[in-house]
C-alpha cells in the first residue's frame, strides 16, 4: 500500500489539499508547473470581503507547505505520463532543470542584477520586465532562482565553436561590453577579427531571418571587440596559478593562437613557433586588409600574447628544428600549421608565366610585395580565397573575371564577399571550368573553359557540375589565379612518424585531437583541410582542453559531446511572446565610397557605432530566452548555479491524485467592443490588481498607460467575456462582482479623489458578508453601480475611455480616465492535455467534470483522482480551500480503504 | 540529537550572527559595524557576520560557534522568522541549544529594505534592533513541547446532507463517528423539499443513497431525536453527553466535533401580504405543496426574491433562493411530474418529462442555453407563446444570483421557457394585494419607468435561510462563536472556511451560511478532512508558548475564561483558572486582561519584553 498522494497544482487549493494530507501523516508530492507555488492568489493585492492582504495570508501557508516534512514540493515540474489505478498510480513527473540548486540558492537576487536579458514578467501581467534568471515574485516559495532556459538559441547552436552568440548580443544590448568580450573570448580569442571575417553560420540560424533579416551577430562581435579595446578596457586576465609544464604550439594561426591562449590562461608555459614573420596564419596572409586591417589583427594577437605566451617567428619545424626536439623540450606539442599549399588546377598550361596561385598571391600582396599581374585576370574558384584574390587583383588595377563551375547559389564564399566583389566590378563566369591554359612565348594568352551543367548532388550536398560536351569557349586573359583549394604542407614538418590521411592531412583522433605520437596533438586546417577560422578556433580550444588533461595526469579519453539541448524555433518564440514578432529593420554597416573601394585597401565595411550596435542588438528576440552568457554563475555567492543541470523524470507512486490546476485569465483583445490593447487606458482586472499592489510594477500607484497620471474617474465593466455565448463562455465566473467591488474600494483607499463606477448585469454578491460589502462600497467608498451592459470607445485626444451603456432603454455615454475590464476566468491552457493524460472528462467549457455534481462534487470519473478549486468550475478562495480539503478527505478515504496502515 | 544542555541557570553566553543576505542587507547596512557593536553588548560572547547565514556554511558557523564559544543563546539578525526561524531553531537544537533560546532579529524587511536611501540611519536602526534582541535573549528560558493524546472518535452534530456527508467521510477513513440528529429521521432540510436544482430526480430520491450509506456504515453510530446535553474538555478529549427524547443521556468520548446543524427558512411575517391569502406562500411551502400534490390550479405565478433579505429583515443575500426560484419556475413551465395536476381534457399535459429527453434534444437545449438571453433558433416552434404548461411565470428580483456555470445555464433556460425576470430596487418593492379574493402584484417597471399591475394566481416568496433557533445554545456549549447574522463564524473567512478558531471543532453546511447542496457537501468533506487530522495522528502537539497561571495570585474571577478566544482556560475544582495547554494558542489575551497579574506568557514574559523595550529606548 502506498501512503502517498500526488497533488497537481500549487495554488491555494492544492496547498490546502497537500497540507491536510500531510498533517494526517500522509506523504504528498505537490507538483507545480511554475517555479513557485502560490498560484493566482499570490497575484492578488487584497481579498474580499475583509480586504486582507492576499500574499500576507497566503505566504505563511506556502512556507508551511514547503517546509512540511511530509510534503515534497516539486516546482517547475509537469506531469508527463500516468498509468496504474487508484491505490497504485505510476506517474512520471518531468522535473525541469532550473539550473539553480534549490537547496543552495538563498534567493538573494545578486544574479538578477547581472543578467542582460529582459523578459516580460508574467507574474506582473507583462507590465514590467524581469531577467532570465529570476524568482517570479518577492515571496516566491521556494525562494530559489530559476533560469528561464527553454533551449539553446539557433545562433549559438550553429556556431562551429559553440560560442553563445545570443549571450554576447544580450550583453551588448545591456551595454555590458566588457562582459560581452569576455564571453566571446571564452570561445573565440579574437573577437574583432572573428566579427569581421567569420562566415557567421549564427546569422543563418537566427530566428529573425523568417520575420525580416537576421540580427547582424558578426557585426556586433566586431563592434564590441573594437569598442572595448578602444576604451582601453581590454586588460589581460591575471593568471591564477603558474604551472611548470611547457607546451609548444606550432603555427600562430587561429588554431594555434586559440590553444596557446587557453593553455596560457591555465598557467602553462606556452611557446608558439611560427614559420613566417607575422602572427595570424591565414588571417594575416590570406585575408586582405580591406576585410581585416592588419592593425586590428595585431592588436588582438598582442592581447593574447600578453598572457605570457612566448612566440618565435621565422622558425620552421622540420627545417630549423625537428618535432623530436620539441618532444624533448616540451611536455606537449600542438601542431597547427594550417593549409597554405595551393592545389593545382590540373590542366595543361599551368606552368606558364602568369599563373599565380591564390594563396601565394594573397601572401605576397599581404607582404606588400609588388605582384606582377596583368590587365586581364581570371580567378578560378568560388570560395573566400577566390573572392579575396579577385578583389585584391581588382584593387591592383586589373580587370577581373571569376570562373566558377557551379552557380552563384553554390558558391562557398560568404555572401558579403560575393556581393562586395560584384559591387566593385568583378565579373563572373558561372558554370564554367578551365580545361586548358593557352599561351604564347611561355606567357598566358587565354584560358579555355568548358560549360558545365548541374547534376545530382554530390557528397557535399551541392549539385555536381557536369561538363557539357562541345561547349568549350575561351576567355582572353594574361593572368590566372587558381584559388580552388589548399592543403597543408606536411613535408615541412619533416617527420616520418606522424600518421597522415590519404588527403594529405594530419591524422588525429577526432575526439581529442591527439596524433599517433603521444603528447603531440594537431588541429585546424592541417587536420581538416581548408576550413573557417571559427572552426580552427574550436580545434585550438579542444586541443587545449585535452592537453591540459594530459598534463594534469588525467585520462584523455574523448568525452561524449552532448549537444542534445532543444534548439529554439521561431514557433517557440512566438508561443512565448503570445503572437507575432514586430518587424524591425536590420542596421546596415556603412561602406566606404565605391570609388575608394576599387583603388584602396581601406576596410570596406565600417564597424558599428555604439548607437548602431545597441539598435541592432535590440532586434534580438532572446530565443533562449536565457542567453547563456554565463554572467550569473560568477555573481552567485553560494555557488548555486549549475549550467549543466538536466531535466529529470521522477516516477511517483501515489495512491490517489488531487488535481487543482486553477485558471487562466481570458484575454479580451479579441472582443473589440472593449478596446483592450487598442486604447491605452483600458486594463484587465488582473493588470489592475498588480498595479495596485505595493510590490507590483507601479509600486501600488494606479497610473494611466497614456500619460502616467492617476485616474480620477474609474469605470469597471463586468462580465467581459463571461455570460457571453458569442465568445463561448456563457457561464458566470462567480468572482468578478466582488472582485470589482474590492478594486473600486481599493482605488478610493489609495486616492481619495478617485470615483468608481461599476457597470454590471447582476451584482452577484451572494456569499457570506458579500452583500454587506457591496453596501459598504456604496456608502463608505462612494462606488456607483450602474445596471447595464457596457462597451468602450475613446476620446482620441485625451485617451480617455468613453463607456457606452444603456439605462431605461436609452443609450448613454460617459467619459472616464481609465476602464478596468472584469475578464472571465477560463481553465488553464494545458487542461485538455492534462485531462487526456489522466483520463478525465472535461465539461463543454473545459473545466474538469465531477462525476456527481450534487452529492459528490470533486470526485472525477476516474477512481482515485479528485478535483479541487477553479479547475473544477468557478470558485472563490474559501470555496477553493474547502474543495482542497474535501479532495484531501476523499484521498484519505482511499488510503484508509486500500488496507494501508 | 544531542540532549539540550541545561542553560537555565548558566550565565548567558550569547552568540550574535549578522547576515549580509548577499547585498540585500549588506548593500544598505554596514554589517561589519553592526557586528562590532553587537560584540560590545552585555553577555555577548561572540558576534560575527555571514554572507548568508542561512546557507550551509552559515549554519555550520552557528553550530561550530556554539561549541567553540560555549554559547547558550543565539541571536540571528537577518530576514523574516516566518520563513527562516524553523531553520535556525533546528540548527540550534542540533548543537544542543534549546530552540526557545533563540531570538530572531529582522534587519531586512524591518530595516534594509525600507531604508535603502538612508544607509547611516539603517545601520543605526540595525544596531538598535540587535541591541533589543540581545536584551531579550538574556532572559530567555528553555521550553518543552508536550503532546496530548487524542481519542480517535468524531462527533457530528446534525443529520442533514452536510452532517451525513461529513460522518460518512470520517467513517470511510476508519474513525468511529457519533452522528447526532435532533429529528427522528436523517435528511435535514432537504428531505422536506420536492425538487432540487440540476436534477430531475426528487429530493428524497436524490439523498436516499446517502442515507442508505450512513445507515449501513459500521463506523457510524446514529443518535436520532437527540441533542447535545453537555460538552466538556478540549481538542482530542471531549466528554459529550447526548440527550434523547425522554431517554437517558449517553456519554461519549470524542476527539473532534463537526457542527452541521443547518438552517431554517425565514418566515416572512408582515412581508408581501404573507398569510393574507392562502396563495401567498414561501418557497419552502411551495415545495411542501408540490410534495403533497396539493398545488392549486395556476395560470400565473409570481416569485418575489429577497423577501426579507438584503436589508429587509436580514442584511445578507441568501445565495440559493434565485436558483431555487429558477428551478421551480422551470419545473412549473415544464409541468414536471404533472405537478400542476392538469388533466388531458384540460389540454394541459404537455412536454415530455425532461428525464426521458432524447440526447439530440438535450444537445439542442444546451446550444440554446449557450446562446443565452432567451434567443431561439430560427424556425423553432412556439416562439412567442407562453410556456407549454400555459402558466405565466414572473420572477421579481434585484439581481439574479445565478453564479457559476450550471446556475447561469439554468437561468438562460428559464428565460427560454418564457419565464419573465423583472428587476426591482429596494426603494420600490413590489406590493402584493388581495382584491376581490384575487392576487395582484403592483410593481415599478425599471426600464419602462412606469407603475404596472400584474394579476396572479400565486405569489411565492423567496425568503432567506436564517440560523437555527438553537444555534446560540450550541455555540455556548462548544465555545465557538456566531457571526452577526447568527450563523456560525469560521476561523478565517478566506483560508479557514470550515475551522473554528478553537481547535478540535469544525463547521460545514448552511449553519455557517447559506449554501447549495453541492457546496454543503464539499464543505462537509472538508470539515471531515480537518477533523480527521488530530484523529489520524492520535495526538496533538501542544504549543510550548502558552499562558501560565500563578495559582497563588489567581482569585478565580474568571475574566480570563471569558476573554479566551480558544476556550483554553477553565476553572479548576479549586475555583482558580487553569490553562488547557492543548487548546492554548499563546495569544496573550488572558495575560493582558488578568487584574491580578497572575498570568504570564511563556517566552513572552514581562521580564523579556520589558528588557527589549528598555533596550529600544536606551541611548547609545
Amino acid at each position: 500500500m502506498k501512503r502517498s498522494v500526488m497533488v497537481i497544482g500549487g495554488g491555494i487549493s492544492g496547498i490546502q489539499a497537500a497540507l491536510d494530507l500531510a498533517e494526517k501523516g500522509i506523504k504528498v508530492d505537490l507538483v507545480e508547473k511554475l517555479p513557485s507555488i502560490g498560484g493566482r492568489m499570490a497575484q492578488l493585492d487584497k481579498t474580499f470581503p475583509t480586504n486582507d492582504c492576499s500574499i500576507c495570508i497566503l505566504a505563511p501557508k506556502m512556507a508551511d507547505c514547503y517546509s512540511h516534512p511530509n510534503v515534497n514540493v516539486m516546482t517547475y515540474s509537469e506531469v508527463k505520463d500516468i498509468s496504474g489505478k487508484a491505490g497504485d498510480f505510476k506517474v512520471d513527473v518531468l522535473k525541469k532543470a532550473r539550473f539553480v540548486d534549490e537547496e543552495k540558492c538563498t534567493g538573494c537576487g545578486d544574479c538578477f542584477k547581472v543578467c542582460p536579458v529582459s523578459l516580460p514578467n508574467e507574474f506582473d501581467m507583462d507590465m514590467r520586465e524581469r531577467p532570465a534568471i529570476y524568482v517570479p515574485f518577492l515571496q516566491s516559495v521556494p525562494r530559489a532562482a530559476t533560469i528561464d532556459r527553454a533551449g539553446v538559441a539557433p545562433c549559438s547552436n550553429k556556431c562551429p565553436a559553440g560560442l553563445s552568440a545570443q549571450g554576447y548580443v544580450a550583453l551588448i544590448r545591456a551595454e555590458k561590453f566588457k562582459e560581452a568580450v569576455n564571453l566571446i573570448r571564452k570561445t573565440v580569442p579574437l573577437p574583432s577579427v572573428c566579427g569581421r571575417i567569420c562566415h557567421h553560420p549564427c546569422e543563418e540560424g537566427c530566428n529573425r531571418t523568417e520575420v525580416d533579416d537576421p540580427v547582424a551577430i558578426a557585426g556586433l562581435k566586431a563592434f564590441v571587440g573594437d569598442y572595448v579595446r578602444q576604451q582601453g578596457e581590454d586588460v589581460p586576465t591575471p593568471i591564477e596559478e603558474e604551472r611548470k609544464e611547457k607546451v609548444a604550439v606550432v603555427g600562430a594561426g587561429p588554431a594555434g593562437l586559440a590553444a596557446a591562449y587557453r593553455l596560457a590562461l591555465k598557467g602553462f608555459k606556452v611557446k608558439i613557433i611560427e614559420a613566417t614573420s607575422k602572427p595570424g596564419g591565414m588571417l594575416w596572409w590570406g585575408i586582405p586588409d580591406y576585410r581585416l586591417p592588419k592593425d586590428v589583427l595585431t592588436a588582438e594577437v598582442d592581447y593574447l600574447l600578453a598572457h605570457g605566451i612566448d612566440i618565435e617567428y621565422g622558425k620552421t619545424v622540420g627545417k630549423d628544428l625537428t618535432l623530436e626536439d620539441l618532444k624533448k623540450e616540451y611536455d606537449a606539442v600542438f601542431l597547427a600549421i594550417g593549409a597554405h599549399e595551393s592545389l593545382k588546377l590540373g590542366v595543361p598550361g599551368e606552368d606558364l608565366e602568369g599563373v599565380v596561385h591564390g594563396v601565394d598571391f594573397l601572401h605576397r600582396a599581404a607582404d606588400k610585395e609588388t605582384v606582377a599581374i596583368g590587365k586581364k585576370v581570371a580567378v578560378i574558384g568560388g570560395g573566400n580565397a577566390a573572392m579575396d584574390a579577385a578583389r585584391t587583383a581588382l584593387r591592383m588595377g586589373s580587370d577581373v573575371t571569376v570562373i566558377y563551375r557551379r552557380t552563384k547559389d553554390e558558391m562557398p564564399a560568404i555572401g558579403a564577399e560575393i556581393k562586395g566583389a560584384e559591387e566593385e566590378g568583378v565579373k563572373f563566369e558561372f558554370l564554367a571550368s578551365p580545361v586548358k591554359i593557352q599561351g604564347k612565348d611561355g606567357k598566358i594568352t587565354a584560358i579555355e573553359c568548358i560549360r558545365m551543367k548541374l547534376g545530382e548532388p554530390d557528397q557535399s550536398g551541392r549539385p555536381r557540375p557536369v561538363p557539357v560536351e562541345g561547349s568549350e569557349f575561351t576567355v582572353d586573359v594574361d593572368t590566372i589565379i587558381p584559388a580552388v583549394s589548399q592543403a597543408p604542407n606536411l613535408d615541412a614538418l619533416g617527420s616520418k612518424d606522424l600518421a597522415v590521411t590519404k588527403w594529405k592531412t594530419l591524422e588525429v583522433n577526432p575526439g581529442n585531437l591527439s596524433t599517433n605520437i603521444p603528447g603531440v596533438f594537431a588541429g585546424g586546417d592541417a587536420v581538416s583541410g581548408p576550413a573557417s577560422a571559427v572552426e580552427a578556433f574550436a580545434a585550438g580550444n579542444k586541443a587545449a582542453r585535452y592537453i591540459e588533461k594530459l598534463l594534469n595526469g588525467e585520462s584523455i579519453e574523448p568525452e561524449p559531446e552532448e549537444k542534445d539541448e532543444h534548439v529554439i524555433t521561431l514557433d517557440d518564440v512566438k508561443a512565448r511572446m503570445e503572437g507575432e514578432i514586430t518587424k524591425s529593420e536590420r542596421v546596415l554597416r556603412q561602406h566606404i565610397p565605391d570609388d575608394k573601394r576599387r583603388t584602396s585597401f581601406e576596410e570596406v565595411e565600417k564597424v558599428f557605432t555604439k548607437e548602431e550596435a545597441l539598435k541592432e542588438a535590440a532586434r534580438c528576440v532572446s530565443c533562449g530566452p536565457c542567453s547563456q552568457c554565463e554572467a550569473c554563475a560568477p555573481a552567485c555567492g553560494p555557488n548555486a548555479i549549475d549550467y549543466n543541470m538536466k531535466d529529470q523524470v521522477v516516477t511517483l507512486n501515489p495512491a490517489a491524485i488531487v488535481v487543482a490546476t486553477g485558471f487562466d485569465v481570458w484575454d479580451p483583445t479579441s472582443a473589440s467592443e472593449y478596446g483592450y490593447k487598442k486604447y491605452p487606458n483600458v486594463y484587465t482586472a488582473m493588470e489592475y490588481e498588480r498595479m495596485i499592489n505595493a510590490a507590483g510594477p507601479t509600486g501600488g500607484h494606479i497610473v494611466r498607460r497614456s500619460d502616467g497620471e492617476h485616474p480620477k474617474k474609474l469605470a469597471f465593466i463586468q462580465c467581459v467575456g463571461s455570460r457571453n455565448p458569442q465568445v463561448g463562455h456563457p457561464y458566470c465566473c462567480a468572482v468578478c462582482c466582488m472582485h470589482a467591488t474590492k478594486e473600486a474600494m481599493l482605488a478610493r483607499e489609495h486616492y481619495e479623489d478617485i470615483n468608481s463606477t461599476i457597470f454590471y448585469k447582476d451584482m452577484r454578491a451572494c456569499a457570506k458578508g458579500f452583500n454587506e460589502y457591496v453596501e459598504r462600497a456604496k456608502s463608505d467608498y462612494g462606488v456607483s453601480y450602474i445596471n447595464s451592459d457596457a462597451t468602450v470607445q475613446e476620446n482620441a485626444e485625451t485617451h480617455n475611455p468613453i463607456v457606452v451603456f444603456d439605462v431605461g432603454g436609452k443609450q448613454q455615454s460617459k467619459e472616464f480616465d481609465a476602464v478596468v475590464l472584469a475578464t472571465t476566468l477560463v481553465p488553464r491552457k494545458d487542461t485538455v492535455e492534462l485531462a487526456k493524460k489522466l483520463g478525465l472528462k472535461l465539461t463543454e467549457f473545459g473545466f474538469f467534470e465531477s462525476s456527481d455534481s450534487i452529492l459528490d462534487f470533486g470526485r472525477s470519473g476516474v477512481p482515485g483522482i479528485y478535483l479541487a478549486g477553479y479547475c473544477a468550475g468557478p470558485a472563490d478562495i474559501p470555496e477553493s480551500v474547502a474543495q482542497g480539503s474535501s479532495a484531501a478527505a476523499k484521498a484519505a478515504e482511499i488510503l484508509a480503504n486500500s488496507g494501508g496502515g | 540529537m544531542p540532549e539540550n544542555t541545561n542553560t537555565e541557570k548558566e550565565k548567558p553566553r550569547i552568540g550574535v550572527f549578522i547576515c549580509h543576505c548577499g547585498s540585500n542587507i549588506g548593500g544598505f547596512v554596514d554589517v561589519k559595524a553592526v557586528t562590532e557593536y553587537a560584540s560590545t553588548l552585555p553577555d555577548v560572547a561572540y558576534a560575527t557576520d555571514n554572507l548568508y547565514t542561512c546557507a550551509e556554511d552559515g549554519l555550520n558557523n552557528i553550530k561550530e560557534s556554539i561549541k567553540e564559544h560555549n554559547l547558550n543563546r543565539v541571536v540571528v539578525s537577518s530576514c523574516t522568522p516566518r520563513t527562516h526561524a524553523p531553520l535556525f531553531q533546528r540548527t540550534c537544537e542540533a548543537a544542543g541549544v534549546n530552540k526557545y533560546m533563540f531570538t530572531f532579529v529582522n534587519i531586512r524587511e524591518h530595516c534594509s529594505w525600507v531604508h535603502m536611501k538612508q544607509k547611516e540611519k539603517a545601520t543605526q536602526k540595525a544596531k538598535d534592533l540587535v541591541r533589543m534582541g540581545v536584551a531579550r535573549a538574556r532572559f530567555l528560558e528553555p521550553q518543552e513541547e508536550t503532546k496530548v493524546d487524542v481519542t480517535p472518535v468524531a462527533l457530528v452534530v446534525g443529520g442533514g446532507v452536510s452532517g451525513m456527508t461529513a460522518a460518512l467521510s470520517l467513517a470511510n477513513m476508519g474513525f468511529p463517528v457519533h452522528l447526532v440528529e435532533k429529528e427522528k429521521a436523517l435528511g435535514g432540510f432537504v428531505k422536506n423539499l420536492h425538487g432540487l436544482m440540476m436534477t430531475t430526480k426528487s429530493a428524497n430520491e436524490t439523498i436516499k443513497p446517502l442515507i442508505d450509506k450512513v445507515d449501513a456504515h459500521k463506523n457510524i453510530t446514529q443518535h436520532l431525536s437527540s441533542h447535545l446535553a453537555s460538552v466538556e474538555g478540549f481538542i482530542g478529549n471531549y466528554d459529550v453527553s447526548i440527550g434523547g427524547d425522554g431517554a437517558e443521556a449517553k456519554d461519549v468520548k470524542v476527539g473532534t466535533i463537526i457542527v452541521a446543524t443547518g438552517a431554517v427558512p425565514l418566515v416572512p411575517e408582515g412581508l408581501f401580504g404573507y398569510k393574507e391569502h392562502p396563495n401567498i406562500i414561501t418557497s419552502t411551502e411551495f415545495e411542501e405543496l408540490c410534495n403533497k400534490k396539493e398545488l392549486p390550479k395556476l395560470k400565473s405565478v409570481a416569485f418575489i426574491q429577497c423577501a426579507g433579505a438584503r436589508g429587509q429583515k436580514v442584511s445578507y443575500c441568501s445565495r440559493i433562493c434565485c436558483n431555487v426560484a429558477i428551478k421551480s419556475a422551470i419545473s412549473i413551465a415544464e409541468n414536471r411530474d404533472n405537478m400542476l395536476g392538469v388533466t388531458e381534457e384540460e389540454g394541459g399535459v404537455v412536454e415530455e418529462p425532461v428525464a426521458e429527453k432524447k440526447a439530440e434534444d438535450e444537445g439542442l437545449d444546451r446550444r440554446r442555453r449557450r446562446r443565452g438571453r432567451g434567443r431561439r433558433e430560427e424556425g423553432e416552434a412556439g416562439e412567442e407563446s407562453a410556456p407549454s404548461s400555459g402558466v405565466d411565470i414572473t420572477v421579481f428580483n434585484r439581481d439574479v444570483m445565478a453564479y457559476g456555470v450550471e446556475n447561469e445555464l439554468e437561468f438562460n433556460k428559464a428565460r427560454e421557457k418564457r419565464v419573465k425576470f423583472i428587476r426591482y430596487v429596494p426603494d420600490n418593492l413590489p406590493k402584493v394585494s388581495v382584491k376581490d379574493g384575487k392576487l395582484e402584484v403592483e410593481y415599478f417597471h425599471e426600464t419602462l419607468k412606469m407603475e404596472r399591475t400584474m394579476p396572479v394566481d400565486m405569489v411565492i416568496l423567496s425568503t432567506p435561510l436564517v440560523a437555527q433557533p438553537d444555534a446560540a445554545t450550541l455555540s455556548q456549549l462548544l465555545k465557538v462563536p456566531l457571526g452577526q447574522e447568527g450563523f456560525f463564524q469560521e476561523a478565517h473567512v478566506k483560508l479557514r472556511p470550515v475551522d473554528f478558531a478553537t481547535d478540535g471543532v469544525y463547521v460545514c453546511g448552511t449553519c455557517r451560511g447559506p449554501a447549495d447542496i453541492a457546496e454543503a457537501v464539499y464543505q462537509a468533506a472538508a470539515a471531515a478532512s480537518r477533523a480527521a487530522i488530530p484523529l489520524a495522528n492520535g495526538f496533538v502537539q501542544a504549543e510550548a508558548l502558552t499562558s501560565r497561571v500563578d495559582e497563588t495570585k489567581c482569585t478565580g474571577c474568571g475574566t480570563c475564561v471569558e476573554v479566551c478566544p480558544y476556550g483554553a482556560l477553565r476553572k479548576s475544582e479549586e475555583g482558580i483558572s487553569e490553562v488547557i495547554a492543548a487548546a492554548c494558542k499563546g495569544c496573550g489575551c488572558c495575560g493582558a486582561t488578568c487584574p491580578e497579574g497572575a498570568i504570564t506568557m511563556t517566552h513572552y514574559t514581562d521580564l523579556q519584553l520589558l528588557a527589549e523595550a528598555k533596550a529600544a529606548l536606551e541611548e547609545v
